[in-house]
């Protein structure tokens, strides 16, 4: 047995059921629940598992219903990024009518939680398509206990006005809760939105967070897609994001991970039409005793597809921090383009980074480029600074800045791009001492 | 009044003695020289007074406006004013221009007791230093030196000087790497900031510069000393002379 079984006992008595159940999701649930009880969680054998122990998730009996939901109005307004946007709200893995606005979306667009969304076609074809039932992670966990989710629909040629933005709230009125959120992303061809997903944590409760995100991208369509993860100190917070592109289709993805103390987001998108396109930049900041694991998979299937990677890390305190990022390059995708970068600034001794990027070429006219750096603040240029004025924690304060800023400056809606230089930069000792 | 006065210094790293008891006093108005040779200790002079902490004091003072130099950190250093033009400006990618100079000169401020300027009268003020060393305002947006020539880090160094209004310049080897045109500009820019109650610190291994920027008085530095004093004649006889003719008129 390659996995731990013992992790599934606590799961394993459990079901649950999403509104009416309908067939289809009846028999996943099957499928994931035989999966699971046999499987249970991926132990630090399995090569994606191997800096990421979920030893600690599996001890816990986890809370499956909200038992207080309570939340203040203000409280809502306050975490969201966007005021300027579309908003499905979910407080402790349940929907809520009261703070979503999505009433004046345009004609086009669908956005509803996955309990209203079951009779829709778009639904029960692409549902539980890419998050593979029986791959090591959480998946099967998740198919077999989902109660919720977004499910987000553009008919062909629509674009929207404004962004969409998903926000993901617990409130820690629930200890040790844990919630299974299954979105469903289903762009039609030549459609555009931008989407937020907002992750956060307003107490430092316990939780565990388990989310899937299936994406499709018909033809010519075109996906913003920023994740802000402020999950709790001390929430489990697992995330896996895929997608599939058809041709020239962009699926730009931005992610900032700033809370957690296990964070893991596995993100994949498969270029399956010519000209596809996609970008994956992130951030992470793990500090404390925080651990924030980034896998990524990129699979260029066929010929003349792009991807451009970028995740860049600041670990301070003992935080721990994984990369692991994987181009695949299939044997016909000729004239692929991929390019990664990972790049890690270090602030303290006692921080680890492991970090690998990974390039599998099957193809012979290409161009791949990887690579990842590992280093400190620059002396010369901390003494610089210093000599024109600045105290030595401004100094380290703005060195930090510069290094993440080459991710934040890609964001294109304003109001984000700010709010989350706010965010990255409370986040730094350097601020937090002085402040 | 006394700018600086540098008394019997001694300094070593990673226990080479570089400097060997250097004695200099330089007062308000005045514009000092220093020229010597490769390895004479010019630069580990400029880094000890800007504050670089590699370097051990092992004997020998250094006063600033009468107060102890070497007690300041490097930021209390420049907020009292005092102002190193680097030989090698560092680039900073991802930090504007323009966020450093307002950050430098609002850390001067501060100190002064002085309100931070506004965005308008801050820009207003570094056009007006930006005309003195002829630069564009496109490089306000530009992250620091990223991809400046060697003549436009020199230039940008004497824009944050001119912005900074420091009471006292040391300008490190600021004639390395310049041709002709950019020496011009830099040493116009270093010449319009000549004040009754500043001095300026020249260090440099080319009588060229002093063409340009005329000192009121000239150091030759060898091997960690001050070997002879002089006025701007003293350069001129060293250019003909050359570096030997000090070894040989050097006190044993």
């Amino acid at each position: 047995m390659s996995r731990m079984m013992e992790f599934a006992t606590p799961f394993s008595t459990l079901s649950t059921s999403l509104g009416q159940d309908v067939g289809w999701l009846t028999s996943l649930r099957k499928e994931a629940s035989t999966y699971f009880k046999q499987h249970g969680l991926p132990a630090k054998k399995e090569e994606d598992w191997k800096y990421t122990s979920l030893q600690r998730l599996g001890q816990v009996v986890w809370e499956h219903t909200s038992k207080d939901s309570t939340i203040l109005a203000a409280d809502v307004e306050a975490v969201k990024q966007l005021d300027d946007a579309y908003h499905l709200v979910f407080i402790d893995g349940v929907y809520s009518d009261v703070y979503s606005e999505v009433a004046s979306l345009p004609a086009g667009v669908i956005a509803l939680p996955l309990s209203e969304s079951l009779d829709r076609v778009e639904v029960s074809t692409h549902f539980g398509q890419q998050a593979i039932i029986d791959s090591p992670g959480l998946t099967a966990l998740n198919i077999m206990l989902v109660s919720e989710g977004a499910v987000i629909i553009l008919d062909d040629n629509v674009a929207i006005d404004k962004p969409i933005e998903l926000v993901f709230i617990n409130t820690g009125n629930t200890s040790d809760l844990a919630t299974h959120l299954h979105n469903v992303v289903v762009l039609g061809e030549g459609s555009a939105v931008d989407i937020v997903e907002t992750h956060i944590g307003l107490t430092d409760a316990a939780y565990f967070a388990n989310q899937i995100t299936e994406v499709v991208l018909a033809a010519d369509s075109y996906l913003k897609h920023y994740v802000v993860q402020q999950a709790s100190k001390a929430a489990f917070h697992i995330t896996h994001l895929s997608g599939k592109q058809a041709k020239n289709s962009i699926w730009q993805t931005h992610s900032v991970a700033l809370g957690g103390k296990l964070a893991r987001q596995d993100l994949h998108t498969q270029l399956l039409g010519e000209a596809a396109h996609c970008v994956m930049d992130g951030l992470y900041l793990p500090r404390g005793e925080q651990h924030i694991d980034n896998h990524t998979r990129v699979d260029h299937a066929v010929p003349n597809t792009t991807s451009e990677e970028l995740y860049k890390g600041v670990l301070d305190e003992k935080g721990r921090a994984v990369f692991n990022g994987k181009v695949v390059v299939h044997q016909d995708a000729q004239k692929t383009d991929a390019k990664q970068q990972n790049a890690n600034l270090l602030l303290s001794r006692r921080c680890e980074i492991d970090t690998k990027p990974q390039m599998e070429i099957y193809a012979d006219d290409v161009k791949c480029a990887h690579g990842s750096t590992v280093g400190q603040l620059d002396e010369a240029q901390l003494f610089f600074l210093r000599a024109r004025g600045l105290t030595e924690l401004e100094a380290r304060n703005l060195l930090t800045y510069a290094f993440v800023s080459e991710v934040i400056d890609q964001v294109t809606i304003p109001e984000l791009r700010q709010s989350l230089t706010t965010l990255v930069e409370k986040s730094m000792p350097a601020v937090a001492a002085t402040t | 009044m006394k700018m600086l006065e540098i008394k019997n210094l001694h300094a070593s790293i990673e226990g080479n003695e570089i400097l060997r008891g250097i004695n200099l006093t330089v007062n308000a108005g005045e514009v000092h020289a220093i020229m010597g040779p490769n390895g004479a200790g010019k630069s580990t002079l400029s880094n000890i007074l800007a504050g670089r902490s590699e370097y051990d004091i092992t004997q020998g003072e250094v006063l600033y406006k009468g107060e102890n130099l070497l007690d300041f950190e490097p930021e209390e250093r420049a907020q009292r004013g005092v102002f190193l033009a680097f030989q090698y400006p560092v680039e900073i990618p991802g930090v504007s221009n323009i966020y450093l100079l307002k950050a430098a000169l609002n850390a001067v401020r501060k100190y002064q007791g002085l309100d931070v300027l506004d965005a308008i009268d801050f820009l207003t003020l570094v056009r007006s230093k930006m005309d003195l060393v002829q630069m564009d305002e496109e490089f306000l947006h530009r992250g620091v030196n990223e991809g400046f020539s060697g003549g436009e880090k020199k230039r940008n160094e004497i824009l944050q000087m001119a912005l900074l209004e420091p009471a006292l310049a040391i300008l490190d080897e600021t004639d390395s790497g310049l041709d002709i045109d950019a020496l011009k500009i830099v040493s116009e820019g270093v010449n319009a900031l000549r004040s009754e109650d500043r001095a300026i610190v020249m260090i440099t291994h080319y009588q060229r510069l002093l063409d340009y920027i005329v000192p009121d008085f000239v150091h030759v530095l060898a091997d960690g000393q001050i070997v002879k004093s002089g006025d701007k004649s003293l350069a001129l006889e060293l250019e003909s002379k050359g570096y030997s003719w000090v070894a040989e008129v050097a006190p044993a």
